[in-house]
């Protein structure tokens, strides 16, 4: 029973990390921001959560109806300032790593570095299971599964179907030609950027109902979040739905059968065989000649070639 | 340059050292010698950190692994196998330099690795060996390790010892990154920081001298690492692993400057002096806070740092700065600390206080005069005679030969293909150059023409076929090989580097060119390139300050200077007007002159009536034609691919000068 429950209860926690990757991917994928302050925004609505939950005595889940607008107004601000200072996608790294740090050090000078859990009395779900013949599903993980996998498809629905889906996808494939036709790429950009902080808002709920929470906890999710966006493809929304699922899993697989603090080590070790081999992401449909294609990027000399089509991503 | 830091750096190191060893003499506070030693730890860190992410801009979360590593063997060792310290330093340098090499042999091996997927996977490495550690009791086991104080030299108290040895470990981190900026391995690191893959066609082995770079990163990082481990005195997998070092090393080098080998001195110098009065006055909880808004403010709004800055401004910080100084001793606030801190951050806001917010008058002294920006006309026409040595340097050992059917091949292709998925951009083609030929490469536009140069140069591999350049095989050979092997091109967009002058961007390609020369002699020898293609009075310019057509020319004039046998010219008159045309054709005709095997692609068929003798037209990835110009340009087939059906009447020579 113990690997098959593993897998269970691991892939649940996968909707958690999937939930957290979902917004740094898309922007990543369609502002070309690789913003690591949306780790600070998930912080920001764990301790959200936790404070609500614990002043006013509010059902965690219904929290997220003050935090989720809150992070959209954040997220989208965030967004003017890297939209307006002109940011590439790496320098957009290096300035969300500060903003990131800010966050961090902000929480812990408001809410301290103990450990914060919110009250069993209000948290009702956190210790409730639900069995199904040997399984045990644990409420706060069940939870977090549902809400992953609704949302995420939820987006993956509107990005496909609406208007400003439509839009968006358009303005990630070519900026300057979506704004030749019409598409206000600053406001939408802030869209999507409020939405992912809308969505770190709900990771944030999800994780402050299942763990206790310290002020360093970014830190830790970096790696396997960064595993699920790469893994997933980025900027691809049911690709990180799977990966997430599929490293929550391996996660707790190796935290079965070995120790607990191998699991980071097994995961890692995992997303770096997987950029190596499929550095497009694991479920991204190949065109044309499909493997020969890694291959081919290698030489025997072992440098790495520039091809036409990597030279336009990378500007 | 070298020279001067043969003297400079050990009399800075003597002068420092004399401090803490007559410390009682001098009457230093045994606070500042503690200070001091800090400082010096996270100069080598941000120094060590700049080689490899200043230099190469290979940007590294990951330097807590180096450091890390470093520690730890030096804890283990001294504590668990009661190894000598001293002995322990070597052993740590070689640790870290293979984790260096590791990481660099996954990372620099492929082409998806660059740029933020690098940053990701150095963020992950720390993370990777904090858990080897903490599940290896062998190792720490999540208990942490107390690490045992050395046995001292007489006369020095442990703080001494400390700062005489980090005092050591940052001179020489600091004169390697002084020697690396100064040689060959520094700019080959400048030009991939620039343009890499433009840099492995001119000759520069990249993945070498990235590998080299890691290398000396992780060998500096971790015997710092080591003299770190007797700070700490108790290490903890937390604290070693955690982001504080790799965040600290990037606010340093990114503050100072990072293209320049005193930039991350100067910006640890700040950092660390004034996080130590911060601790002081009791504001620790804010440190990050600061820190994390300066890197997010200078990568904004000063990316090219405090060096950059106080280069731009030396009369207004000079200024400022002694006038801070001044009254800060004058009014004798705090203590001799608190004024150093006082004048920097006074001076560093000077430097990079916006000058539309000076007073007018005030605005023109504070600049230094700006350099003279090349007021180009069009196009100089280039000095008519070359100089007769000139042609002489140029023309190589390859001999002037008539292109005749007897001359030795050039290159060499057989079944030549490309397929990008599904796509055929080039199909099976065979090919013969021979030496001394003058060849036009035409086709209408994605009949395969930029791909067969970009298989000829490396640039892209072969999907089928191979490609010999003078009899050798050269099919997998990476870019920078083949350009050794005698192959040099241009790109139909120019791709300078940027940073470099006109001067420097010839020289970089002497220097790693088919035949490598010293740093000294490519930069005497560059003149004469630029003399050739008529830019020589641009040398000192920068590629953004010269028109498209100048940017051509130092195409062409980089690529010869790499001394090819065979020159690919990719468009190299697309967007010129008539005048450049000219001036271009010229040019072109000289460098065939002097030797050099050259295949041109155009698509103005005016130009390649003028220049080849032979003309090879391709379409949808075959050959359509090949022959010489007059029989070719009459071809039908080539009529009609040229014109449509309908254009055969026209001849085909009044098609000149269109854009086909």
């Amino acid at each position: 029973m113990s690997i098959a429950q593993a897998l269970i209860t691991g892939a649940m926690l996968g909707g958690m990390y999937a939930m957290m990757a979902v917004g740094l991917s898309v922007s990543w994928g369609m502002l070309r921001v690789i913003n690591l302050a949306h780790f600070g925004l998930i912080l920001l609505g764990a301790y959200g959560t936790y404070q609500l939950a614990t002043s006013w005595s509010i059902n965690p889940i219904v929290t997220i109806v003050i935090t989720a607008p809150l992070m959209f107004l954040l997220g989208a601000a965030l967004q003017w300032i890297y939209d307006r200072t002109g940011l590439t996608e790496f320098t957009s790294l290096l300035v969300s790593f500060g903003v990131l740090i800010i966050i961090v050090q902000l929480v812990h000078n408001v809410w301290t570095a103990d450990f914060r859990r919110i009250d069993p009395a209000v948290n009702t779900y956190g210790t409730k299971s639900w069995f199904v013949g040997s399984f045990v599903f644990p409420y706060p993980r069940l939870i977090a599964f549902v809400f992953g996998v609704v949302v995420i498809v939820g987006a993956w629905v509107l990005l496909q179907r609406t208007f400003v889906g439509r839009a968006l996808r358009a303005f990630a494939e070519d900026r300057d030609m979506a704004a030749a036709y019409g598409i206000h790429h600053r406001r939408l950009g802030m869209l999507l950027a409020g939405a992912s902080g809308a969505t770190a808002a709900i990771a944030g709920m999800l994780w402050a109902m299942s763990f206790t929470l310290v002020p360093d906890a970014p830190f830790e999710w970096i790696g396997i979040v960064f595993a699920v966006v790469i893994l997933g493809g980025i900027g691809q929304v049911l690709g990180t739905l799977a990966a997430g699922l599929l490293v929550g899993a391996l996660y707790n697989l190796a935290a079965v059968l070995w120790e607990a603090t191998a699991s980071l080590l097994v995961v890692f070790v995992a997303i770096v065989l997987a950029l190596l081999l499929r550095p497009e992401g694991l479920f991204v449909r190949r065109a044309g000649s499909g493997r020969r294609r890694f291959w081919a990027r290698r030489g025997r000399a072992g440098q790495p070639e520039s091809s036409p089509e990597r030279e336009v991503t990378a500007r | 340059m070298m020279r001067r830091g043969l003297i400079g750096f050990p009399l800075v190191l003597l002068a420092l050292a004399a401090l803490a060893v007559f410390q009682d003499t001098l009457g230093v506070s045994l606070y500042y010698i503690t200070v001091l030693a800090t400082l010096f730890f996270w100069v080598a860190q941000a120094t060590s950190w700049n080689i490899l992410s200043g230099y190469s801009g290979y940007f590294s979360f990951g330097q807590g692994a180096f450091v890390g590593v470093g520690v730890y063997t030096t804890a283990v060792l001294t504590s668990k196998h009661d190894w000598n310290f001293f002995l322990t330093l070597p052993v740590a340098a070689v640790l870290s330099t293979l984790l260096a090499l590791g990481i660099g042999a996954v990372a620099f091996r492929v082409g998806a690795f660059r740029g933020a997927t690098f940053a990701l996977l150095t963020l992950a490495v720390p993370f990777i060996l904090a858990s080897v550690a903490r599940l290896t009791s062998a190792i720490d086991g999540g208990q942490g390790v107390s690490v045992p104080v050395p046995e001292l030299p007489e006369p020095l108290g442990f703080q001494q010892f400390l700062y005489l040895v980090m005092l050591v470990i940052a001179i020489v981190a600091v004169a390697a990154a002084y020697a690396i900026q100064h040689s060959r391995f520094g700019w080959a690191l400048a030009a991939i920081r620039d343009n890499e893959d433009v840099a492995e066609a001119l000759g520069v082995a990249t993945f070498r001298w990235k590998m080299l770079a890691i290398a000396v990163t992780g060998a500096i990082g971790g015997v710092a690492g080591s003299a770190w481990a007797l700070q700490f005195g108790f290490v903890q997998v937390e604290v070693i692993f955690g982001l504080t070092v790799p965040l600290l090393v990037i606010v340093m080098s990114v503050l100072g400057g990072r293209t320049y080998w005193l930039g991350p001195v100067l910006g640890a110098t700040v950092i660390v002096l004034v996080e130590d009065r911060l601790a002081g006055g009791g504001y620790e909880s804010w440190r990050p806070i600061i820190f994390g808004g300066l890197l997010a403010l200078m990568v904004i709004f000063a990316p090219e740092g405090l060096w950059a800055q106080l280069r731009a401004r030396p009369l207004l910080t000079g200024a400022v700065g002694a006038a801070t100084l001044l009254v800060v001793f004058v009014a004798g606030i705090g203590d001799v600390l608190d004024r150093i801190v006082l004048t920097m951050l006074v001076t560093g806001v000077a430097a990079f206080w916006p000058l539309r917010l000076l007073p007018a008058r005030l605005r023109r002294s504070a600049a230094a005069p700006p350099t003279p920006v090349a007021d180009a006309p069009a196009s100089e026409p280039a000095s008519p005679e070359p100089k007769a040595e000139v042609v002489d340097a140029l023309a190589t050992d390859v001999a002037v030969s008539k292109s005749g059917q007897d001359a030795p091949l050039a290159i060499e292709c057989r079944g030549l293909a490309r397929h990008y998925g599904g796509v055929r951009a080039l199909d099976g083609l065979d090919l013969q150059i021979r030496q001394g030929e003058l060849v036009g490469l035409i086709g209408p536009n994605g009949s395969g023409k930029t791909t067969l140069v970009n298989l000829l140069s490396g640039a892209v591999r072969p999907t089928r076929g191979s490609i010999h350049v003078a009899g050798r095989d050269v099919t997998r050979l990476a870019p920078h090989a083949i350009n050794h092997a005698g192959v040099a091109r241009t790109y139909q967009i120019p791709r300078p580097f940027e940073s470099m002058t006109l001067h420097d961007n010839v020289a970089m390609a002497i220097m790693f060119g088919r035949k490598p020369d010293s740093l000294a002699r490519a930069r005497e020898r560059a003149t004469e390139y630029l003399a050739f293609v008529g830019l020589k009075q641009h040398a000192a310019s920068r590629p953004a300050d010269i028109n498209l057509h100048q940017r051509q020319l130092l195409e062409m004039a980089r690529a010869l200077a790499t001394d090819p046998k065979v020159l690919f010219l990719d468009e190299s008159l697309a967007g010129l007007n008539p005048a450049e045309i000219d001036n271009a054709v010229e040019v072109v005709r000289r460098i065939h002159t002097s030797g050099v095997t050259i295949v041109i692609v155009e698509h103005l068929l005016r130009v390649v009536n003028l220049l080849a003798e032979r003309v090879i037209v391709l379409n949808r990835g075959r050959l359509l034609a090949d022959g010489d110009t007059q029989t070719v340009m009459r071809d039908p087939a080539v009529v009609d691919v040229y014109l449509g059906k309908s254009g055969r009447t026209v001849p085909a020579n009044d098609a000149g000068g269109e854009h086909a």
